[in-house]
């Protein structure tokens, strides 16, 4: 399906999927590497399974409060009833597989890596005109950057929440902007230092514009470092999402959101101390499982450049 | 000599663990070193040099080790011995010196306490008397202010003082043998003769072992008294130097001495002659001898038998089967070679011949051209814009012509100005001053004011074949790039197009997928080459095309640049720190020193007297591969200037060995800008000196 | 170095500049109407109006950002034609503003069209004397008085044309009349230490803000102490030892503690400790502002969680440039002088190591603060965190912003802390 179509006789362009796969499989040759992939990888199946088919409604109250796993509820059930691993599994899909739009629409593809494209865009944009233009554009980007750096995250969050409410789409643009300085600065230190190889030279020599040289030269020799930092920062803002959701200012219900599940059940802990301990260990296993990936990816990648 | 080796290497083998297999990065190496000398080690890169120096001192990092053989070192075995007995033969009794200085030292501790812990590490010495003799080391080592020096972090002083810091260090306990990975290949050639006549001065009084291991066949003339070849992890021969160079036995070593360019040898008299092929990397070496598939000889029993290193005449090992049949003066180029070099090297060519005889065109003329930085100062004033506003002079007032079809070679030593003259006529900086006309263009202006045709006619070959190429697009991809951008060629035809500049620069088309990690270091400079070609320009800027790449495959680029310029009538200006390379390749030739043209003139004229003092040093700096040869040593002091405040009058003044020739010690150099003494044909001298004077120099180099 | 430093301390007032701005910009004019949090939805449009008039936030967005900033006494003090003072009210202790007149302070009242002028006596009581004579004609014929008024706000009063206000009590909004027609509530600005008063107590902001602050800097100041030391140990331990069992274990335990949320920890911990091992209370009360002082054990679980969370990323920094340091040239020519092991690591590996993640480490306080702000929820600690949140979520801007320029002021202070040090010990850039 991804493969790129072999032509014959005709030099083949590699398909930009396929390169990706191919950069992507390298991970394989690394222990870690392969744990991380099947942790991530577990839990995207559970949020694709979870859109056809949940044990039960997530959110309807059909059993008794604060049960512990039973063969009816494989995880136990929360104070209100309802089925917790029905509640866990349509929590991953507004992480990673989906996003609600104000006006009723869903769009695919999760609030954490809409956000962290995001700040992946923005960054890059940000970086790599900083590094390779230096001199004041750099000047300006980089005190815009640090000025944004050094709000804390969480302030960040709780002013732009605070300002525009809850929402998927709020939080798709918290985790922009929190993610999009640190990108910023990795891809302008990357610019800073490809832009010293004589490759460069040369496409300035045959007068290529700063564009061209930004985006066709630079950017494919950042992307391995920055298809790295961006797994880091899914896991980041996965954590962040959690943390939200915890502090009631998350993503907006119906759909069940893992932080504030955390939260509801720690009054029961007493009771049920294993309706904490599902959500927790799905955030730690996926944010985890995304590290490990990425140091995989990191490893392989650093051993085929040299 | 009666007493037992320094060192004895006994069919040594070393390997890598790698993910996935093994690399056998060495497999059958022996060789002796006696006291008091000095054995050069030399083969391509990739060839198992640096790891046998490094199994030595028992340093192979994690995932190496030795699988076979020994290593003696005063007669005690060093394979298998305990981490905390090697310690304490480390930096005591064995001391190793590699590359690059500056990686070599902590940057955060200064230099006198890195050199005084080699001595209260093995012995017990006050912190006084340590002190002391690291002080009489650093004078031994002709440091300048020594006891400054102790006080100082490595960053604060130049590479060749970092690099006699690193020596000094590694001779404090008087080792008995002194391992040395290519210590000067990152210097300049004038620091590097500095380098090599301590490392000389110190084996004499010492008495002490070294091994020296370079890829540079004229170091290795220089500071050895015996040579052992390596390829592909074998040690293919050892000989006493003067037979290395004056009867090498094995097809590689001739194959090695053949293709470097003597001091002297110019493209209309002599041929380069690179050995095909590349060293076969640890797992793909062939069966039979290894050299087989690049070797002239090679006959059926190269393919099945393996020689072995065996004693060809009294201290001569050869790892041959037809050692004794193999003469070099009786070597023929094989045909094929013969046919392609006699194409271009045999025809008329450059100022010699007659396509471009004086008067010719004039394609390039530059007068006066000035490139200034702003400096940056570090002090509040500075930083607050009080202080008055210092220029570095990177160039500073340059001219010269270049007539169509030839080749300007430039010399000097790092920091000169060359690659800044080059930026500046490329474009990538505009000039501050001076005019520079190129086919009637302006080109003190840079690239983004100047028009797409003067684009297309200049173009570039870089140094760094690593980074010439944008690893992230094939071969077909990037040459392709500036046809489609100049529109060279109608679209359709790119790729023809392609294919024809890989042929032109000995490739094909089984190349145009390739990603440049797939390719080696001289073939990535070969698709650099094409992709300047591909606009077609006049005028091709080289800056140091060969000097990254190994001396065999500099041959082939060479001969290929060469071949290039016959067909295309490519004027180019060639830059190059090795003399050799440049009077090998240039017609005319302009020797730099900070940001200033010393001399200008004929190439086969620069080599010989008259020459400017500065020309003269450098010739004697070179190191020539040919232990017969004489050659008067001229060592400059200090180091370059700095650019920001270059001394007043002749620029050299501060280091000029001959200034003493002019009356008062030549007061006048200093304080008056020296005259342009013309010789004829072209060729100036910018010197106070009279030409009889400087005619009557003695030459430098005598066979 | 010179050019270092200045640069750092230049972009670190640049940077705040911007910060204050954006801060400013995203809080106040973003966030929705304030009046229906402090009014409630049913409030007149009248109502709303009103009040934001003496809010002051018919203003244009600069003037409130200056005044927000630098304080705005010295700009309405031409319109008053005395000089503003703000003296502490003898028994709140808060902040009070007076024109002084004479060399008296005094302020004015409007009742039933009539002017008083309440002059403060040296006791603290006040004096209130009629002040009709003090009107003041305008060209248009109207006369008019512009003073400050007994809420600290400089307005304007037009005789015969009271304005009907509408006044927040206690019991809800209610109606006056002789009200000004123009407000300026008047601040000394953040820059000389007035962050205003707080919208959802009415009370000033610093009053509150400091207790807050002092909890805080116990709590995180504690967890630091225990962090530092602990992480960089175990960084360069597993640094030392790349790829051996105990680089695994520090590495694998210090990722695990990385990514499991702040919340988690700190729920799991009182599960453990305060629930089944019962070795401290496993419900945290802070009756107090200064409930920690008299019950220092209450520190213990949220300093334990703060640790676990922030000790996973310095040991994997430190670590990473362990490594890094353990395989640079200088190192092998350590150990080719012959050097013991422990010497190389001391004396050639650990100040180099230490450099590159001191930046970081200190870039880190920032997510340090968003660790606060969870544990002190989960455990409902007084401290700035949860002040924040709690001002955040009413959207009390005033509070807001004060509690996050000062986290930002943390954030930069120790990052140009941070620059100082790291300049300091890189000989490269100190002596150059
Ligand atoms: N640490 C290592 N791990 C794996 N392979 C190595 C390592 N060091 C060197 N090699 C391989 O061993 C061979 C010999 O390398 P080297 O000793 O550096 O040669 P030279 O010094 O002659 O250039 C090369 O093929 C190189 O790639
Ligand atoms: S053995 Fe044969 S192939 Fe090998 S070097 Fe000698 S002649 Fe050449
Ligand atoms: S002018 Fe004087 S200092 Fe300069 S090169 Fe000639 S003799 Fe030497
Ligand atoms: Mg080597």
């Amino acid at each position: 399906m991804t493969t790129a179509p072999q032509t014959i006789g005709s030099r083949a362009r590699p398909n930009p999927l396929a390169k990706l796969w191919g950069s992507l499989s390298l991970v394989f040759e690394s222990r870690i590497g392969t744990i991380g992939f099947f942790m991530v990888a577990f839990w995207f199946a559970l949020a694709l399974i979870s859109i056809v088919w949940t044990p039960y409604d997530p959110n309807a109250s059909l059993f008794g409060q604060n049960l512990p796993p039973n063969a009816e509820n494989w995880l136990g059930t929360d104070h209100l009833g309802r089925d917790l691993l029905s509640r866990l599994m349509q929590g991953t899909q507004v992480i990673l597989v989906k996003t609600r739009l104000p006006n009723g629409w869903v769009i695919p593809i999760g609030v954490a890596l809409w956000g962290v494209l995001g700040s992946l865009t923005l960054g890059t944009l940000l970086g790599l005109n900083a590094g390779y233009r230096g001199g004041w554009t750099d000047q300006i980007i980089m005190q815009i950057q640090d000025a944004l750096i050094a709000f804390p995250r969480i302030v960040l969050y709780l002013v732009v929440i605070a300002a525009m409410g809850q929402g998927d789409l709020v939080v798709i643009l918290a985790i922009t902007l929190t993610g999009a300085p640190g990108v910023a600065r990795l891809a302008r230190s990357l610019a800073l230092d490809i832009k010293t190889r004589d490759y460069i030279r040369a496409a300035e020599t045959r007068g290529e514009s700063p564009w061209y040289i930004m985006f066709v030269e630079i950017l494919p020799n950042a992307r391995g470092p920055l298809i790295v930092d961006a797994m880091l920062r899914v896991g980041y803002a996965i954590f962040a999402i959690g943390t939200l959701g915890f502090l009631g200012i998350g993503l907006p219900p119906p759909d069940p959101d893992w932080g504030n599940m955390v939260n509801e059940a720690r009054r029961f802990i007493y009771t049920n101390p294993l309706a904490v301990l599902w959500p927790s260990l799905a955030i730690a296993t996926l944010v985890i499982g995304l590290n490990l990936f990425a140091d995989g990816l990191r490893e392989e990648t650093t051993r085929y450049q040299k | 000599m009666p007493q037992s080796p320094v060192l004895a290497i006994e069919d040594l083998a070393i390997t890598y663990r790698i993910r996935g297999g093994e690399i056998d990065a060495v497999t059958d190496v022996s060789f002796q070193i006696q006291r008091g000398e000095s054995f050069g080690v030399v083969g391509e890169s990739g060839c198992g040099k640096s790891t046998v120096a490094w199994s030595v001192v028992g340093f192979l990092g994690a995932n190496g080790y030795v699988k076979r053989g020994s290593i003696q070192f005063l007669g005690q075995e060093l394979v298998g011995r305990r981490p905390d007995e090697l310690r304490k033969l480390r930096g005591n009794q064995i001391a190793m010196v590699y590359q690059d200085p500056m990686q070599a030292l902590n940057p955060s501790v200064r230099l006198g306490q890195q050199l005084k812990e080699v001595l209260t590490v093995h012995q017990k010495v006050s912190d006084q008397e340590a002190e002391e003799r690291c002080l009489a080391m650093l004078k031994r080592v002709h440091m300048p202010d020594p006891a400054d020096v102790m006080g100082r972090y490595p960053h604060q002083i130049s590479g060749g003082q970092q690099q006699r810091v690193v020596i000094a260090m590694a001779l404090l306990n008087n080792p008995a043998l002194l391992i040395m990975d290519e210590p000067t290949t990152a210097l300049d050639v004038t620091v590097e003769a500095a380098v090599l006549d301590l490392i000389d001065e110190l084996r004499q009084e010492f008495n002490t072992a070294i091994m020296y291991i370079s890829h540079n066949l004229g170091v290795v003339a220089r500071v050895c008294n015996r040579v052992g070849v390596m390829y592909a992890g074998e040690m293919v021969e050892v000989a006493p130097v003067e037979a290395i160079f004056q009867d090498p036995r094995h097809p590689y070593t001739q194959g090695l001495i053949r293709c470097v360019p003597r001091l002297g040898a110019d493209k209309a008299s002599s041929v380069l002659y690179p050995i095909p092929g590349r060293v076969p990397p640890p797992d793909q070496r062939p069966t039979g001898c290894l050299f087989h598939p690049r070797c002239d000889y090679a006959q059926a029993r190269c393919q099945e038998e393996r020689p072995f290193l065996r004693l060809f005449a009294e201290d001569h090992r050869v790892r041959c089967h037809f050692a004794e049949e193999i003469d070099m003066a009786s070597w023929q180029p094989p045909e094929e070679v013969q046919a392609a070099i006699q194409a271009h090297a045999g025809a008329p060519n450059g100022a010699q011949g007659s396509p471009s005889s004086p008067g010719e065109e004039i394609i390039l003329e530059v007068e006066g051209l000035r490139k200034y930085y702003v400096a940056q100062g570090n002090s509040l004033r500075d930083v607050l814009g009080l202080a008055p506003k210092r220029f570095v002079r990177a160039v500073d007032g340059v001219g010269f012509q270049v007539p169509r079809r030839t080749t300007l070679g430039i010399v000097g030593e790092s920091g000169c100005g060359k690659s800044t003259l080059v930026k500046t006529l490329i474009g990538l900086e505009g000039a501050t001053d001076g005019r520079a006309e190129f086919l009637g263009f302006d080109l003190t202006v840079d690239l983004s004011k100047r028009p797409e045709r003067l684009i297309q006619e200049l173009q570039m070959v870089f140094q760094n074949p690593d980074s010439t190429m944008n690893p992230s697009y094939t071969v077909g991809q990037q040459i392709a790039r500036p046809l489609i951008r100049f529109q060279t060629v109608p679209r359709e035809q790119v790729q023809d197009e392609v294919i024809r500049l890989l042929e032109a620069v000995r490739l094909d088309a089984s190349y145009l997928d390739r990603l440049p990690r797939q390719l080696s270091g001289g073939e990535k400079q070969r698709v650099g080459i094409a992709r300047a070609l591909a606009s077609r320009p006049d005028l091709v800027l080289c800056d140091e095309p060969v000097s990254a790449l190994d001396v065999s495959v500099q041959a082939a680029v060479l001969n290929l640049l060469l071949a290039i310029q016959k067909e295309h009538g490519t004027t180019m200006l060639f830059i190059a720190h090795d003399l050799s390379v440049v009077r090998f390749f240039s017609d005319h030739v302009a020797v730099m020193y900070l940001g200033q043209v010393m001399e200008f003139g004929p190439a086969d004229a620069i080599y010989a007297p008259p020459y400017h003092p500065y020309t003269e040093a450098l010739l004697s700096a070179v190191p020539i591969p040919d232990p017969g040869a004489r050659q008067r040593r001229i060592r400059l002091e200090g180091s370059v200037p700095s650019a920001l405040d270059p001394p007043s009058g002749c620029r050299f003044h501060t280091r000029c060995p001959r200034r003493h020739l002019l009356p008062d010690n030549g007061a006048i150099c200093a304080a008056e800008v020296p005259p342009w003494r013309d010789v004829g044909d072209g060729h100036r001298i910018f010197c106070h000196l009279s030409l009889e004077t400087l005619r009557s120099l003695e030459p430098v180099i005598q066979r | 170095m010179a050019r270092f430093i200045f640069r750092s301390v230049i972009s670190t007032i640049v940077t705040m500049f911007l910060v204050s701005l954006a801060l400013f910009l995203l809080v106040e004019v973003g966030s929705g109407d304030i009046t229906v949090k402090i009014l409630g939805v049913f409030a007149t449009p009248e109502q709303r109006a009103s009040y934001r008039a003496q809010l002051g936030l018919d203003q244009p967005w600069y003037i409130r950002y200056l005044d927000w900033l630098v304080g705005n006494d010295w700009r309405v003090r031409s319109r008053i034609g005395h000089p503003l003072v703000a003296v502490p009210n003898p028994q709140t202790k808060e902040l009070e503003w007076w024109a002084q007149v004479d060399g008296q302070l005094v302020r004015w009242e409007m009742r039933e069209g009539h002017l008083f002028a309440l002059v403060r006596q040296p006791d603290g009581s006040v004096l209130e004397q009629p002040a009709d004579d003090q009107w003041q004609q305008t060209p248009e014929g109207k006369e008019i008085f512009w003073g400050v008024n007994t809420k600290n706000s400089a307005v304007k009063w037009v005789r015969g044309e009271g304005e009907e206000v509408y006044v927040l009590t206690s019991a809800g909004m209610r109606k006056e009349g002789d009200g000004p027609q123009q407000y300026i509530p008047l601040r000394k600005g953040l820059l000389r230490g007035d962050p205003g008063t707080s919208l959802q107590t009415g009370r000033p902001v610093s009053v509150t803000l400091f207790p807050r602050v002092r909890n805080t800097a116990i709590l995180a100041g504690m967890a630091f102490v225990v962090v530092m030391p602990l992480a960089l140990i175990l960084g360069i331990i597993a640094g030392i030892n790349e790829g051996r069992l105990v680089d695994r274990a520090i590495s694998v335990s210090s990722l695990a503690l990385t990514a499991t949320p702040e919340f988690v920890t700190g729920v799991f911990l009182i599960l453990i400790f305060g629930i089944w091992l019962k070795i401290v209370p496993a419900v945290s009360v802070f009756l107090s502002d200064r409930a920690i002082f008299e019950n220092p054990q209450l520190l213990i679980l949220p300093i334990l969680t703060l640790t676990a969370v922030e000790l996973g990323y310095i040991v994997r920094m430190t670590r990473a440039s362990m490594v890094e340091v353990m395989n640079a040239p200088y190192i092998r020519t350590a150990i080719l002088k012959g050097l013991p092991y422990w010497q190389v690591v001391l004396r050639h590996a650990v100040r180099n190591a230490l450099m590159a993640p001191i930046t970081v480490i200190m870039l880190h306080v920032n997510w340090l603060v968003g660790g606060i702000v969870v544990v002190e929820a989960v455990f409902g600690f007084p401290g700035l965190g949860s002040y924040i949140f709690d001002s955040a979520i009413f959207g009390d801007f005033n509070a807001i912003e004060a509690a996050a320029m000062l986290l930002v002021s943390i954030a930069v202070f120790t990052r140009l802390v941070g620059d100082l040090l790291y300049t300091f010990l890189n000989p490269r850039i100190r002596y150059s």
